[in-house]
């Protein structure tokens, strides 16, 4: 009579936390990971010129000052979302047009937005305006290193941005008026060169800065950087920052309403709930009535696995000779014993009695007995035929 | 803890409210709903640690006989059990139908019966005996697995006692209560009868001829009283697979067929089971008492993967043994064992005894022989011949060393030793 397993529930409790401790705290670990990882947390990258860039090449200072300024900055790594985004009344930044393909190009040339151009070349300006165009020579050389740095250019303009900054440090490429519209700003020594373009056509207004340093952290404080960069990007209430990115081909993105824009509103609740009976019959089904019982099997080795073995080993080595061997003296042994003669008996009796017993002559017994080995398989096999043949013959004689 | 399908079924029933209502918070709800509905009802099972167990298994068994394995199970707790009871046994045990649904109110007792068929000879062991207890609802059950040791020794099958009629028939013959006499040389003088016509002349008694009126014969019976001794040997070569069981299963056959036999010809039989050390004994027993104890000795007997110790069985016999005796060596005729091991030491034993040696046979080696399909098969043809002819070699050595030779397939190994037992007997050589 047995009662209970001999366990108490403290005992089992024991047990089973034993059990599961493991899972317990693998799950405990995974959940602190998520948990952490689906906080909020300020976010940075190493892009250059990227609003979220602390670095001395982004540009997160600017970013900064205008988001507490109230300026709402949508930072995109496409065109597909920076022309999406760039509707009339906001403005878009492009920080650079080297990776920039045609279709692009165009793309952003036909937004209704403002644009801020950093450092545009021929291609990207020529598609957004007819007015001006980039110049041959720059309007600041920087000079060799290690020669005193040419003086900052100064605004001499009517523009009233560029009055507000004063004077800027730009290195960058320069720009010259086609039209009245254009207004070119901070020339060098050629004055039709400036480093600021600002091009008021069509109800759009297009800047242009020759220099894309004057927005980095690290420069953003020289001269009046920060008060020309402030008043370009700060004109609306909403700014595109596009940073244009080297895996970005400027595809548009799959048209068409996405798989769960298909699915009703309550699709999303049902699958939870048909989890959570899948979860159920899979409890359902997954406990044993008892554990599983073991049965010590005996050995599984077949007796004539040996025999086999031999025969492989002959094959593998071409033992013709072998082979024939032992066929030839099974045959002989049990042909001479069914004609009686004694397992002493030597060969030439041997022959002899078979060929009384068969009507053969001796020499095709000898040959069939004692002759040259085979030498391939196609021989082995005739050989074992005619042995069969003849032990038939004595077994009828 | 266990689930039910109704638990799946309360858990599909969650449709409904989140088609009323749906967002997402309806199903996590719902899975609340679920667990604490299941939870209740597996609290208020009965607890399956509070059931008495107790089984019932008959000691043993003869193979492909059947078995009952009784349970009885008592609700010792103050809950109505529903559940279910699991009567596990190893596999071989060969228990079918092994879960019984109970329903038991509080201090009452069933008796749960699960069949036994088993499918080998051996000692099989009952597992845990697991009980699940539903709750009220249905939904969810608590489970425990309760260990209620039992054993069932499950004796050889003896598929050769039905050879036993036949050969009991031809040592009737021999004993002279048969109307034919067979008289051999080493025969006992038994009496004094009158001559009848058919009566060998050489068996005519003159001296009590010429005693009395008319001619008499002396008849002769059997020598009783002889001592067999049957060696099993356990070693490696036992376990290798004739026609899918052990070879050593058809020595065990063997061995109880020539028990039954010899015993009824009212030698003493004695048994012992060796590969390195000594396995299983059988001694003393005479009459009815010798085969139950040699089939309790032999059922739990398993081949061990070592080699044969045939100095240590040597021994064994020289100690049991003081008197002429017939020895059987129950053992395999490998030509690579046999001159290694049984070679060197078998002309110890053939000087004081009568030995044979009894070895299974293996059909599918003569049916590789006749192999003729292609390359391959001839080749292994070619191997089994020379594996037969070293065979036949050995058997050879072994005969000039004074050794009795059993050479047969697995199913004619237990009539053809008993044969041989009564051709020895017959020509008195016991």
């Amino acid at each position: 009579m047995v009662l209970g397993d001999g366990t108490t529930t403290a005992g089992r409790a024991r047990s089973r936390w034993r059990r599961w401790r493991l899972l317990v705290v693998i799950a405990l670990i995974a959940t602190t990971v998520a948990l952490a990882a689906a906080l909020p947390e300020p976010q940075t990258s190493t892009v250059a010129l990227a609003p979220d860039n602390p670095s001395d090449g982004g540009a997160r200072a600017v970013a900064q000052i205008l988001e507490r300024q109230g300026v709402d900055i949508a930072y995109v790594r496409s065109s597909a979302e920076a022309t999406a985004a760039a509707t009339a009344g906001t403005t878009l930044l492009v920080t650079g047009s080297a990776l920039l393909f045609g279709d692009q190009v165009d793309a952003i040339a036909a937004t209704e937005a403002d644009l801020v151009l950093l450092d545009p070349d021929d291609f990207l300006l020529g598609a957004v305006t007819d007015a001006a165009t980039v110049a041959a020579v720059a309007p600041r050389d920087p000079g060799p290193a290690g020669t005193p740095a040419a003086p900052p250019l100064v605004a001499r303009c009517d523009d009233p941005d560029a009055v507000a900054a004063g004077s800027i440090v730009a290195s960058g490429a320069g720009y010259v008026a086609r039209t009245d519209a254009a207004t070119v700003c901070f020339p060098g020594s050629d004055p039709e060169v400036g480093a600021y373009l600002v091009v008021d056509e069509r109800g759009r207004r297009v800047t242009a800065i020759g220099d894309a340093t004057v927005l980095t952290n690290a420069h953003l404080a020289e001269e009046g950087h920060a008060a020309l960069v402030l008043r370009a990007l700060g004109r609306h209430d909403q700014l595109v920052w596009y940073v244009p990115s080297s895996v970005d081909f400027g595809q548009a993105p799959a048209s068409g309403p996405g798989l769960t824009d298909l699915l009703p509103p309550w699709a999303g609740a049902l699958a939870l709930q048909l989890l959570l009976v899948a979860a159920v019959a899979a409890v359902w089904r997954a406990r044993r009535l008892g554990p599983l019982v073991t049965e010590p099997l005996p050995v599984t080795v077949r007796a004539a696995e040996t025999t086999r073995g031999r025969g492989r080993l002959y094959r593998r080595s071409r033992s013709y000779g072998h082979a024939a061997a032992a066929l030839r003296a099974a045959a002989a042994s049990r042909s001479a014993a069914r004609v009686g003669l004694p397992a002493s008996a030597g060969a030439a009796a041997v022959i002899d009695a078979l060929a009384r017993a068969t009507g053969r002559s001796t020499d095709d017994v000898a040959a069939l007995l004692y002759g040259p080995p085979p030498t391939d398989d196609a021989g082995l096999a005739l050989l074992a035929r005619r042995l069969d043949d003849l032990e038939s013959e004595v077994h009828r004689s | 803890m266990a689930l039910t399908w109704r638990a799946v079924v309360l858990a599909a029933l969650g449709v409904v409210p989140v088609a009323l209502v749906p967002v997402p918070g309806t199903a996590l709800l719902w899975t609340l709903v679920v667990l604490a509905v299941c939870g209740v009802d597996a609290g208020l099972a009965a607890s399956p640690r509070s059931v008495a167990v107790s089984r019932t298994a008959p000691g043993s068994v003869r193979l492909t006989d059947q078995a009952r394995s009784v349970l009885t199970v008592t609700n010792a707790g103050g809950r109505r059990l529903r559940g279910l009871v699991r009567d596990a046994w190893q596999p071989s045990a060969g228990a079918g139908a092994n879960r019984h649904a109970v329903d038991l109110p509080p201090g009452e007792s069933r008796r749960l019966t699960t069949v036994l068929v088993p499918t080998r000879r051996g000692d099989r062991t009952a597992d845990r005996v697991t009980i699940r207890s539903y709750g009220p609802l249905g939904l969810a059950a608590r489970q425990a697995s309760l260990t209620v040791p039992s054993v069932l020794r499950v004796l050889p099958e003896f598929a050769s006692r039905r050879h036993l009629p036949s050969r009991l028939a031809r040592l009737r013959e021999l004993d002279g209560r048969a109307a034919v006499q067979v008289r051999g040389q080493g025969t006992e003088f038994d009496s004094l009868r009158e001559y009848v016509i058919g009566d060998d002349v050489r068996s005519i008694d003159w001296r009590a001829t010429a005693r009395r009126s008319e001619v008499v014969v002396r008849t002769w019976r059997p020598e009783r009283d002889r001592r067999v001794l049957l060696v099993l040997d356990t070693s490696r070569t036992a376990a290798a697979r004739v026609d899918d069981a052990p070879r050593l299963d058809a020595s065990i056959e063997a061995a109880l067929l020539l028990s039954a036999l010899a015993t009824r010809a009212g030698d003493r039989v004695e048994l012992v089971a060796y590969d390195r050390r000594l396995r299983a004994r059988v001694a003393g027993a005479n009459g009815p008492r010798l085969m139950p104890a040699v089939a309790d000795a032999l059922a739990p007997l398993e081949p061990a993967l070592v080699e044969t110790d045939w100095p240590g069985i040597v021994a064994l016999v020289r100690e049991r043994l003081s008197q002429r005796s017939l020895v059987v060596l129950l053992s395999a005729l490998e030509p690579a064992t046999v001159e290694s091991g049984l070679l060197r030491v078998v002309g110890q034993l053939t000087d004081d005894h009568v030995v044979v040696l009894a070895s299974v046979r293996d059909p599918e080696v003569a049916e590789l022989r006749t192999g003729r399909g292609d390359a391959a098969e001839v080749f292994d043809a070619a191997a089994a011949e020379r594996g037969e002819l070293e065979r036949v070699a050995v058997a050879a050595r072994l005969r000039r060393r004074g050794v009795e030779i059993v050479d047969a397939l697995p199913e004619d190994l237990a009539p053809q030793l008993a044969d041989r037992y009564l051709a020895l007997k017959a020509a008195g050589r016991l």
